[in-house]
């Protein structure tokens, strides 16, 4: 639980969220509805919104998690289309494809990363102060997760 | 008894001439993420041609595309799901499904999971097993990707259900089968008669437990994407004799469920069944059940 609240604070975000409707399993968090509860085993694989793990004591969290940040106060950028795309294939951004920043501007904390539609596409870590970067061609956001994750985990899944 | 022309055979026997079948890819939205119409704005902007599919609320055929339809961020979004055409009808047969207790009992890789997620727009709770532990991660993947909130997946063999000791409304069970020449070229060169009676015989054992586990009046929707009576029909005329169950008719693609196999008549509520020869979709069977009070 902590780790999730420290995960949303880098994103100067806040989220609430019911501990007693968290279940772990393994590392992993899932979020599950009073409906849900009754149908929940300690054996269960998936449960529920899954909103992350801990693995080495570094959290990784879910889309669905980063989608629930999104809906709140957080920093956020949207970005055009050319780089919303490149994005999920695993690029940066730079700073020619930003079209709105919202939140915290400051070199070392996390951005979501948003496209025209305002639909979360992952998140990265910014790079330099965003309202000093000046070149167009500088990459200012650094990608560290991306929602392409489920075509590499499709294909590693195939492969099984 | 084996080969393409054993089973040829067989399906003119059926009343159905074979015929070579290329199906198109399908997309179903899921409106609990989008609405429809700008999905396909958006999936149109791209170039993407689709055609509404008449018969399957949400589904639309691909006519054209330039790109895989799974690699564009409308689909990493969870905005919608591939899935094969007559698979989008097994979950749409049921009655009511919002704020019920679902057992969809065997899920993977959770495309109709997903689908009945949206069907019930995240009420209630769907419970989702799979035998092949193997398949698990592709399923808890789409459910993390279409955002599905009400379901909880283990690794359990259909038949063991009744051990945890609880009830459902409804009972999904797409149930493993010897599939069909259409979505596997090689189909004909593989399988058996053997291969068919063995699986309807683990289709029997399944159906069986699911009775036992969905509450009385509670609805069971069977499916197969086999075209072998043995897991079809004459799957549904045992149940019915044997199971405490009765089949209710239902409005969708197909035609009626074949009440004469190989001259054995059958019990005649299985022309309430519908029988999807290959044609605009891959084969299919679907049969909705309902359990006596």
């Amino acid at each position: 639980m902590k780790e999730i609240m420290d995960f949303a604070n880098r994103f100067d975000a806040r989220i609430s969220l019911d501990t007693c409707s968290i279940v772990t399993k393994q590392g992993r968090y899932f979020l599950v509805s009073e409906r849900l509860k009754p149908l929940i085993r300690k054996d269960f694989f998936y449960a529920g919104a899954y909103l992350g793990k801990v693995k080495n004591r570094i959290f990784f969290p879910s889309f669905i998690l980063l989608s629930m940040i999104a809906k709140g106060k957080a920093n956020k950028i949207v970005v055009d289309d050319k780089s919303a795309w490149l994005f999920i294939v695993g690029r940066d951004i730079f700073r020619r494809g930003i079209v709105k920043v919202t939140g915290l501007k400051r070199r070392g904390y996390y951005t979501l990363i948003l496209n025209r539609h305002n639909e979360c596409l992952g998140f990265g870590r910014i790079l330099r102060n965003l309202d000093e970067a000046v070149d167009r061609n500088e990459v200012v956001v650094r990608n560290i997760a991306d929602i392409g994750d489920f075509l590499r985990r499709e294909k590693q899944t195939s492969r099984v | 008894m084996s080969g393409k022309e054993f089973f040829i055979n067989r399906y003119r026997e059926l009343g159905w001439t074979y015929r070579e079948v290329e199906l198109k890819p399908s997309i179903r939205i899921n409106t609990v993420n989008a609405k429809p119409e700008e999905v396909l704005a958006r999936l149109e902007s791209q170039g993407v041609r689709l055609e509404r599919i008449p018969f399957a609320e949400n589904g639309f055929w691909v006519e054209r595309s330039r790109f895989s339809i799974g690699a564009t961020a409308e689909y990493l979004l969870g905005l919608y799901s591939i899935q094969e055409t007559a698979a989008q009808i097994p979950a749409t047969v049921f009655s009511d499904l919002a704020d019920k207790r679902v057992l969809d009992a065997c899920a993977a890789p959770g495309g109709k999971t997903v689908q009945l997620a949206d069907l019930m727009s995240n009420s209630g709770a769907i419970m989702a097993l799979d035998v092949d532990k193997r398949r698990l991660p592709a399923l808890a993947n789409q459910l993390e990707r279409c955002r599905v909130k009400n379901a909880v997946v283990y690794h359990m063999d259909a038949r063991d259900t009744s051990r945890l000791g609880i009830s459902f409304d409804r009972v999904l069970l797409d149930v493993p089968c010897s599939g069909n020449y259409v979505t596997d070229r090689a189909w004909f060169g593989r399988r058996t008669l053997r291969d068919v009676e063995r699986n309807a015989g683990v289709q029997r054992q399944i159906l069986a437990e699911a009775v036992k586990v969905v509450k009385p009046e509670g609805e069971i929707v069977y499916s197969t994407c086999s075209l072998e009576p043995e897991e079809n029909e004459l799957n549904m005329d045992w149940a019915v004799k044997n199971l405490g169950v009765e089949i209710e008719g239902i409005s969708c693609y197909g035609e009626n469920g074949l009440t004469n196999v190989f001259g054995r008549e059958l019990d005649d509520s299985i022309g309430k069944c519908r029988r999807i020869w290959p044609e605009k979709t891959q084969g299919f069977f679907v049969c909705k059940l309902r359990k006596k009070p």
